[in-house]
């Protein structure tokens, strides 16, 4: 494509009062070697005379287009010009709002950033999306409980092909095994009939449903679009080719032998799981003796909220005791049912029935710390417990005792295995191979053929679950196409269960939909650039294979990556990474970057600092301070990166060795409770950063000239404030002595 | 602390929500209540622990104990509670079912407590005037006795042998029944809280009393503000009634001696003088009566909202309390005006005074003798450190 060149800039929100935009003008024709006739102001560039003096030239030719107006992150739909390289110049936003005005210093803020723009598309293209060949559009829901099969149908009747994989003989999962439901409705006070199999009816009969029973994945290759999947039921084997997946496998109850303080071991102690099986036989008999219950104690968080067991709240115990003394009261009227708990948490609607409950004169609660379940002879039961309202130590009798037990998500067993694989790996082969024949190896859910493990990555903090750590994209996990749902990812009800199956079934069609259209999926769901490897001057260094957070690069015997581009999500890390630049974006480039850099106007009698910010964040924020117009200062020069994982070193030496005096990396916060759109984008900027010290010494430079500062969007009013106060740091330092030369 | 056993009973939770604490089980033990509360002490504080001991039917536990009492209804912590618990009313019905418990014999105290037996409970003083008026034969041709044609209820009905001795013995059965129901809750109480007591029960109860008489505790509450002083115009005039009708008794003794023939000689007029002692005290206390009451009434009334509107059990009392008044100053202005209206009057306000007299073990009446006893128990266990 022949670039044709066409800037615009407006002089409207205040920006024709700030700049003098002949005088601008006439600086991009020098500066940008732009031709004075390509470039155009009109007082309001949004409103329809303005959008059609660009549309006109677009008529004409013009492909290539800059406009120098307000921030790209609003006004995204009227400069939106299909087929033509747009570059939007923030002179609203980062000038005329932030800056005082007619003054020398904003004049050449402004004539830098245009400049920049210009430089910007002169190096970038237009992008062209990569549509991979023989894409498949069908989804794949592993596990046939509530989570999975509310997938399965949300899916289904949105007209996409579904196999639904279950490892055991029926559908159904938990749910099925249930003796009765909490309410479902309005006034929540009557237990209701397992919705499940309805469900199970409707899947198995639904016409875009293929239902694989006693049926488990043995191995899942490719990448979103283009999943080879294996299932193997009862020894053969068949693959089934999708485009996402729904992974729903469901919770495990605790390991009820791990409580014995909890009397566990006794006959006459149960857990939640047992207790429905026993209301499903009938009467509520003590498996001891069969003499029918009369005074049912039940204990709360049997595991969980405990750091000795399961640290976290396994969400739907309490609502589950509610019910399981309904089952108590309902079968005898004389009965008690006496429910020993830390706090009960009923969320949403199921307060009412917690409220309901408690109206019962035979349901019986208390706060509590049990301490133990001993034997008061007959086959009936102590429960000892402290810090009651009713006592500070106190004694009650049953003649069964229900252990509310936590969940255990499916995916905590395999990703603890494959951790302590890891462990012993690293202590040598040998204690690798020690490793895998000492223990037991547990279901795998997916058995990704992925360089980076065959299961989800295990999350710090997440305890085994399979939750997204995102805290704006709860169903996203850290591979591509992979959606979570259900108990798998957090302890929820079934309500809960499945509105996030419904959650997970939307973000499953928005994959399959965009790996088909060659955008990413997510989070920059629009994008279609992708990262364009030179190979051929790859020396195997296999950074971008490690650092990638989303495992989408796999690599040959020697070492060279291959990108499985719809595991992508175009975040740039591999380009930051990468210590031969060779990895580039039609719009976004090692080499577009610095140009940028080098572009920016060096004076000696001034200061200059260039803010690398993240597009994510740190970049609304400054508009939201610009927005309250709060002043930064002029010597700043902003540029938007993807992440500050893509951030290259090479950039810190094009910034110093042209003169540039102080550096920010401006990007999410790191560490535990991360807020990076891409997990490790900071975190891997900060490392290499870490090694910038030595660079900058070899300079001869002040390594406090440059530095990475964590903030998140809601930072908006302290980071004017952070920007000006390094600025003023980098003025007593001095000016960088490269200037110079 | 030792370890507790503790022994649920359904049939009691049952009785304590249907006497009156039927939202009992809306409490989740959140603890709003015990911090609203200003007389509780602070160590151990009530509502809350009352209300998870009733909720797990744990009476034992309620009844030997001071703090039921130590309460006072004032009902801040129903009007906080976030759950509608309404732990005022809750610990209410609970001393209603202590006194039960407490009362000898029980059976009145369930008739009392009761609205099928209102009735009955009417009927005996009723049918005992009636039968008293128809042996004098007032119902046949016998004429009511004047003097000089004014209306005297002294020649109506002759008051040492149809008031003073009908109420002497009402009185004297009702205290003998009082003291044998505190004794029993005392015990109870040294039961449950084994030598926790120290200190001497003679300043205890008089520290006990200044306290009362200052209504001090009382005045602590927040939501039902005006009800300190609506307990006190009741509390003193009852007071007042009591000192007038000992004077009035005072007055006729002469009168006695005389009918029963021990000095035939004696001046019968000679306590005649008292009466203008205690008319102006009668008056005033009854008024005071009739204004406490029905502040009391209306008290009821404007905080139903925030602090419930009482049970059958708090209304009985006080209808009661309203009656005797009410029925006590239409007889003395209807025997002024001279009509005869005025004897059905007495006879119903002698019924009510009875009634008052006679069930005051079993009544809300009881109130005074168990939570003044509570009182002085939480003084002693150091339960209570006064107001400080």
């Amino acid at each position: 494509m022949e670039k044709k060149f066409g800037v615009y800039i407006c002089k409207g929100c205040g920006i024709g009062d700030t700049v003098d935009i002949e005088k601008l003008k006439k600086n991009t024709v020098g500066g940008a070697r732009v031709a004075a006739e390509l470039i155009k102001e009109h007082a309001i560039l949004c409103s329809p005379e303005g959008l059609e003096l660009i549309k006109n030239d677009i008529r004409e030719g013009t492909n290539t287009i800059i406009i120098g107006a307000c921030s790209p992150r609003v006004k995204f739909e009227e400069f939106d010009f299909p087929g033509a390289l747009v570059e939007r110049v923030n002179l609203r936003e980062f000038v005329s709002w932030t800056q005082e005005p007619m003054t020398e210093a904003t004049q050449t803020l402004a004539e830098d950033y245009l400049k920049m723009g210009v430089i910007k598309t002169q190096k970038g293209n237009l992008p062209e999306p990569n549509i991979l060949p023989d894409l498949s559009n069908a989804i794949m829901v592993v596990g046939g409980g509530i989570t999975g099969l509310t997938a399965a149908l949300e899916a289904a009747n949105a007209g996409y092909q579904v196999t639904l994989v279950e490892k055991e003989a029926e559908l159904g999962g938990w749910s099925a095994k249930l003796y009765k439901e909490t309410p479902r409705q309005y006034p929540y006070d009557k237990l209701e009939e397992p919705q499940v199999f309805d469900k199970i009816k409707e899947a198995e009969s639904h016409p875009n449903i293929k239902v694989c029973k006693s049926s488990v994945v043995e191995k899942t290759e490719g990448q979103p679009g283009l999943f080879n999947v294996t299932i193997s039921r009862n020894g053969s084997s068949e693959t089934v080719k999708v485009g996402a997946f729904i992974v729903a496998a469901g919770w495990k109850p605790y390991d009820a032998e791990k409580l014995g303080h909890l009397g566990y071991g006794n006959p006459n102690v149960i857990t939640s799981v047992q207790m429905e099986e026993l209301a499903k036989k009938g009467k509520i008999v003590r498996p001891s003796d069969g003499k029918e219950a009369k005074k049912v104690a039940f204990i709360q968080c049997a595991g969980s909220r405990d750091p000795n067991h399961l640290p976290y709240c396994s969400s739907f115990c309490c609502a589950t005791s509610l019910k399981q003394a309904k089952y108590v009261r309902e079968k005898s009227g004389d009965a008690v049912a006496m429910i020993f708990y830390k706090d009960i948490r009923t969320p949403g609607q199921t307060e009412l029935f917690y409220k309901n409950m408690q109206n019962d004169p035979g349901v019986l609660l208390t706060k509590a710390d049990v301490t133990a379940v001993t034997d008061a002879g007959n086959g009936n039961l102590y429960v000892e417990a402290d810090n009651t309202f009713l006592g500070e130590k106190i004694k009650v009798e049953a003649d069964l005792v229900v252990l509310a037990i936590g969940v255990v998500p499916a995916t905590r067993a395999p990703q603890e295995y494959l951790d302590g694989l890891t462990e012993a790996g690293k202590k040598g082969d040998d204690a690798k191979k020690a490793y895998v024949e000492s223990v037991p190896k547990p279901d795998f859910i997916l058995n990704l053929e992925y360089r980076q493990g065959p299961e989800l990555p295990s999350l710090e903090g997440a305890y085994g679950f399979a939750d997204s750590n995102f805290i704006c994209f709860q169903y996203e996990t850290r591979r591509t196409g992979i959606y979570s749902a259900g108990c798998v990812r957090q302890p929820m009800n079934m309500s809960e269960a499945s509105q996030d199956a419904a959650g997970a079934a939307l973000k499953a069609i928005q994959c399959v939909e965009h790996v088909a259209r060659g955008i990413a999926v997510h989070p920059r769901a629009w994008d279609a650039t992708f990262p364009d490897p030179m190979l051929i001057k790859c020396t195997a260094c296999k950074r971008c294979t490690e650092e990638c957070p989303f495992g989408a690069i796999e690599e040959d015997t020697k070492g060279i990556p291959s990108y499985n581009i719809n595991r992508c999500r175009r975040c740039g890390t591999c380009m930051g990474a990468c210590p031969e630049r060779i990895v580039s974006f039609k719009d976004f480039s090692v080499d577009i970057v610095g140009s940028m850099i080098k572009a920016v106007d060096i004076n000696e009698d001034d200061f200059r600092v260039v803010v690398l910010a993240c597009e994510n964040d740190a970049y609304p924020a400054i508009d939201s301070a610009a927005i309250k117009r709060m002043k930064i200062s002029p010597s700043v020069r902003i540029i938007p990166v993807r992440c500050l994982g893509a951030t290259n070193l090479v950039w810190v030496t094009d910034a110093f060795s042209t003169g540039i005096d102080g550096l920010i990396l401006l990007g999410c916060k790191y560490g535990e409770n991360y807020q990076c759109h891409f997990v490790k984008g900071s975190e891997l900027a900060n490392y290499r950063f870490s090694k910038v010290k030595e660079t900058l010494d070899k300079l001869q430079l002040e390594s406090d000239r440059c530095q990475l500062m964590q903030v998140a969007i809601s930072d908006y009013d302290k980071i004017p404030q952070m920007i000006n106060d390094f600025v003023a740091r980098v003025e007593e330092i001095g000016p960088n002595p490269f200037k110079e030369l | 602390m030792a370890e507790q056993i503790v022994k649920p009973d359904l049939n009691f939770i049952n009785e304590v929500i249907n006497a009156g604490g039927e939202s009992l089980k809306k409490c989740y033990q959140c603890s709003t209540c015990t911090v609203v509360c200003n007389v509780t002490p602070d160590e151990s504080p009530f509502p809350r622990k009352e209300m998870v001991q009733a909720q797990w039917g744990l009476k034992d536990r309620l009844f030997g104990n001071p703090d039921i009492w130590l309460c006072h209804q004032c009902s801040d912590c129903t009007a906080y509670c976030p759950r509608g618990a309404k732990p005022g009313e809750v610990l209410g019905a609970i001393r209603k079912l202590s006194i039960e418990e407490f009362s000898v014999p029980g059976f009145l105290a369930k008739m009392v407590n009761s609205p099928k037996f209102l009735l009955v409970l009417l009927a005996v003083p009723t049918l005992l005037y009636i039968l008293i008026i128809a042996s004098q034969g007032f119902f046949g041709s016998v004429d009511i006795p004047t003097e000089d044609g004014k209306i005297v209820y002294g020649k109506f009905l002759f008051s040492l042998y149809y008031v003073d001795t009908i109420f002497t013995a009402a009185a004297l059965f009702a205290v003998f029944s009082l003291f044998l129901g505190v004794t029993k809750y005392w015990k109870a109480m040294d039961a449950a809280n084994p030598n926790t007591k120290t200190g001497s029960v003679g300043s205890a109860v008089s520290a006990t009393i200044v306290d009362i008489l200052g209504h001090n505790r009382f005045r602590k509450c927040e939501v039902t503000k005006g009800r300190a002083t609506a307990h006190m115009l009741v509390f003193y005039s009852f007071i007042g009634l009591f000192i007038t009708t000992i004077l009035a008794f005072a007055r006729v003794i002469p009168e006695y001696i005389h009918h029963l023939k021990i000095s035939e000689g004696i001046d019968v007029h000679q306590l005649d003088w008292l009466a203008y002692i205690y008319k102006p005290i009668g008056n005033i206390s009854a008024a005071a009566l009739m204004v406490g009451i029905l502040l009391v009434m209306s008290n009821r009334f404007k905080n139903q909202e925030k602090a419930g509107l009482g049970s059958y059990y708090d209304w009985l009392f006080i209808s009661l309390v309203a009656g005797v008044g009410l029925t006590g100053l239409l007889a003395q202005f209807l025997r002024m005006a001279n009509t005869v209206a005025a004897y059905p009057t007495y006879v119903a306000h002698l019924c009510l005074v009875f009634f008052l007299f006679a069930y005051a073990p079993y009544s809300k009446m009881a109130h005074m003798v168990y939570r003044t006893t509570a009182l002085v128990y939480a003084r002693l266990s150091g339960r209570d450190q006064g107001n400080a």
